[in-house]
């Protein structure tokens, strides 16, 4: 007898139907699965063969075969183990398709134990999405993955424990509801992070600078001594920026989902992610590949903040595959099997030592490093990459007395207010034109939207031949004094928003050169 | 590029008088500069934040007479002295170990350039095409001790080159002075030895200057910059120790935008300077 069962699959982001076709017959008992199938799909055959011995039901002696179509698509993953044993079943007339309303428009999805029970997949939010667009109207998953598949409305959420209620189900003993109370989620939930600026006492410069940088998207690189805060203040960037929208937040739990980063029994993301690869990390691991594409660090911390510690300690080839990406707000992976786009919009945050021991530049001339090896060691960081970051925000260690104090300190709350106004301004004024933020301006829009005044550009000029500013300091200091003209509610970038922007090119400063 | 003999009037007079003077002098740049008051500078060229700090005030200081600042266009103490120099507007010697077609070190092609282009010398005691080699740093520095009244040690390592030229000096009669270092620093290990051993210890620029009543003041352009009214508190507190950004803030009770608006403007017109460490020094 012949069945048909309806599944999902994932290719990148997206899923795609996939038809589990199963044939029971006459002949020697065998169990074969086609449809180019990975390792994960074909061991499925002794999972589904001990879950249906277990549940109860005599596994049949018999020839068997299961397609997975469309059969020229590499399938992987662990989530075709319940439509192949419901397949099974309804080929050797155990079950009756007929007995579910709507079973053509049914999908089933989840990886069985070998008792029959039903495990949590990856995956699930991009699949129900697809599904939705299918016009499927039930979905059987995992009873783990409920609340994550519950973010898509108008699709019917059937979550399943094991094979038997699954069976019982589709016999029509058993009725499962669907739990509407899932669906609270609070995307302005002023307390979500674990972290707050208020913790941070002093480093009011690095906060402002912090503040700007979130206001335009700005990437910004940290440069202090050990324990100076680079990793406290980075970690708090995210409890200012400003809230997800709804499209946001879904986009990035597809790519959580995907990467199985989803907690057990999580839902929707509503908070951004902060990712922190080590500086041992490999340049795959930081922009996604595989052979079968998966994201990586850079995509999971879309609409994020990507941290990247001791910069000058990764290696090079890995700080180099980030220019294209942190250009274009989207990666591409070819391999042979296939090509695949993950979106990777976020903000770099990089922070370092000053030098290699780490204190030049501290109050006590703790520094003894030559001025040849400090060289060599900012050299570390390209140019072309330095060229992509916005801000040098140099940080120093705060003295006892001040973390010791009580002294009242602007909490994330206070700051994220200014953040969104500012970002308010920029989307209004970018309408149109695709981008969001000032960060994202290219050679052709800051000459339209960060126009100078005649005081400012002579400030501008007096810098760079003054403070031996670099030219690729210019349209980043142009972009700076943008934001800051935004937080300040201007609609003119003045003079002193171009001025305080000056003070944020440090690396480009003579005392870091040579001589 | 000329060529001097030693029996040349131009040749210089105090280079005359060390043991074994080059025969003849390729020069190029102003010939004058080679019989002016010249004070060495030599030192590590590996050289820490400390002795670039306090090279940068001595030769400062210097920039007061007319003095002219001889070094060996190394990299390190050397470049840092010439650079100071031409920023001072004083005139500066370079003295190579290499043929003037063979700048050594690449690095500071520029720097040779810049020193011609400010009224700067540079010689050389080999014919054009030589190439740097070890032997020769010792024969140079046998120059840049004989060209000088004094010679300054900035920073040296213990048994390195530096205290070699200290020696030098020494033998040919010139004064030699130096700076002392921290116990921590290892590239002050060789200064400090020297003091030990007797070498004059310079604590100020003064110490320099006070022994040689020839040295002629310069006439300064008395032009007391008036400081405007509304940056007045705020120059009052830096001074010459660098001060952090959020203790300038604490102080003048400033708003952080506007303070570093106001010290952006400060900078420009050249009255303080920022330094590593988002601090800021009085020039």
């Amino acid at each position: 007898m012949f069945s048909l069962v309806k599944s999902m699959s994932l290719e990148g982001l997206n899923g795609y139907l996939v038809e589990v076709q199963s044939d029971v017959s006459g002949g020697l008992p065998s169990f074969d699965i086609v449809g180019l199938p990975d390792t994960r799909v074909k061991e499925a055959k002794e999972r589904v063969k001990a879950a249906i011995k277990n549940s109860g039901i005599d596994f049949p002696s018999r020839k068997i075969i299961i397609n997975l179509a469309p059969a020229d698509i590499r399938k992987e993953g662990t989530f075709f183990d319940l439509p192949m044993a419901i397949g099974i079943l309804i080929a050797i007339e155990e079950l009756d398709k007929t007995t579910l309303k709507d079973f053509e428009k049914t999908i089933f999805l989840g990886e069985l134990s070998l008792d029959g029970k039903i495990n949590s997949i990856n995956g699930i939010l991009p699949m129900c999405i697809e599904a939705m667009k299918l016009g499927i109207k039930k979905v059987i998953i995992p009873k783990e993955n409920e609340v994550e598949a519950s973010i898509i409305k108008g699709i019917d959420i059937i979550p399943v424990t094991n094979l038997l209620e699954v069976i019982n189900y589709i016999k029509g003993k058993k009725v499962i509801d669907k739990n509407n109370s899932l669906n609270n989620f609070n995307l302005e939930n002023e307390n979500k992070y674990m972290v707050d600026f208020s913790e941070v006492k002093g480093q009011e410069n690095a906060k402002r600078a912090l503040e700007i940088a979130a206001a335009g998207g700005h990437n910004c690189l940290l440069i202090g001594s050990p324990g100076s805060g680079k990793t406290m203040l980075s970690e708090r960037l995210i409890t200012i920026l400003p809230d997800l929208t709804f499209e946001e937040a879904l986009e990035i739990t597809k790519i959580h989902s995907i990467s199985g980063e989803i907690e057990k029994g999580g839902g929707l993301r509503t908070i951004r992610p902060f990712r922190r690869p080590h500086h041992t990390s490999s340049p795959v691991s930081i922009i996604g590949g595989g052979r079968i594409p998966k994201p990586g660090e850079i995509s999971l911390a879309h609409f994020g903040v990507l941290f990247l510690d001791e910069l000058p300690e990764f290696k090079k080839s890995t700080l180099e595959v980030l220019r294209g990406p942190l250009e274009d707000g989207n990666v591409t992976i070819s391999r042979v099997n296939s090509t695949l786009t993950y979106p990777c919009n976020f903000m770099l945050i990089a922070s370092m030592n000053p030098c290699p021991c780490g204190y030049y530049g501290t109050d006590d001339n703790k520094c003894n490093c030559k001025e040849s090896s400090i060289q060599k060691y900012i050299g570390q960081v390209s140019g072309p990459l330095l060229d992509r970051i916005d801000l040098h925000i140099e940080v120093k260690p705060v003295e006892y007395k001040k973390v010791s104090s009580d002294e009242k300190v602007e909490s994330s709350a206070e700051i994220k207010k200014r953040v969104n106004k500012a970002r308010k301004i920029q989307i209004e004024r970018y309408k149109g034109l695709n981008i969001y933020s000032n960060s994202e301006l290219t050679p052709n829009l800051i000459e339209q939207y960060c126009k100078l005044n005649k005081n400012s550009k002579i400030i501008l000029e007096m810098a760079f031949e003054r403070l031996g500013l670099s030219g690729r300091a210019y349209g980043r200091i142009l972009k700076v004094a943008r934001t800051i003209a935004d937080l300040d509610n201007s609609e003119k970038i003045e003079q002193n928003h171009v001025a305080e922007a000056i003070q944020y090119r440090n690396l480009d400063r003579k005392y870091w050169k040579r001589g | 590029m000329k060529e001097i003999n030693i029996n040349d009037d131009i040749y210089p007079n105090m280079l005359k008088k060390i043991k074994n003077p080059p025969k003849k002098l390729f020069v190029e740049g102003d010939l004058e500069n080679l019989n002016s008051n010249c004070i060495s500078i030599v030192g590590s060229r590996e050289c820490t934040e400390y002795g670039k700090r306090w090279c940068e005030k001595f030769i400062k200081k210097f920039s007061r007479y007319d003095i002219t600042i001889v070094s060996g266009l190394a990299l390190g103490i050397d470049g840092i002295a010439h650079r100071q120099a031409l920023n001072s507007n004083m005139k500066t010697i370079a003295v190579l170990p290499c043929g003037l077609n063979n700048i050594f070190p690449n690095e500071h092609k520029g720097l040779f350039k810049q020193i011609l282009k400010n009224g700067g010398t540079v010689i050389s005691e080999y014919e054009s095409e030589t190439k740097a080699e070890y032997q020769k740093f010792l024969e140079r520095n046998r120059i840049v001790a004989g060209l000088s009244i004094a010679t300054l040690v900035v920073e040296a390592a213990y048994r390195s080159g530096t205290t070699v030229t200290a020696r030098i000096a020494k033998e040919a009669k010139r004064d030699v002075f130096c700076i002392p270092g921290s116990l921590d620093n290892i590239k002050s290990l060789g200064t400090n030895i020297l003091i030990q051993k007797g070498y004059k210890m310079a604590i100020s620029p003064n110490d320099i200057i006070s022994n040689y009543n020839f040295l002629e003041r310069k006439k300064r352009k008395v032009k007391k910059e008036q400081i405007s009214k509304e940056y007045k508190d705020l120059y009052c507190i830096i001074n010459n120790e660098p001060k952090d950004i959020n203790y300038i803030m604490k102080k003048t009770k400033i708003d952080l935008s506007e303070l570093m608006v106001k010290l952006t403007m400060l900078e420009l017109e050249g009255k303080i300077k920022k330094v590593a460490g988002n601090r800021y020094i009085k020039i």
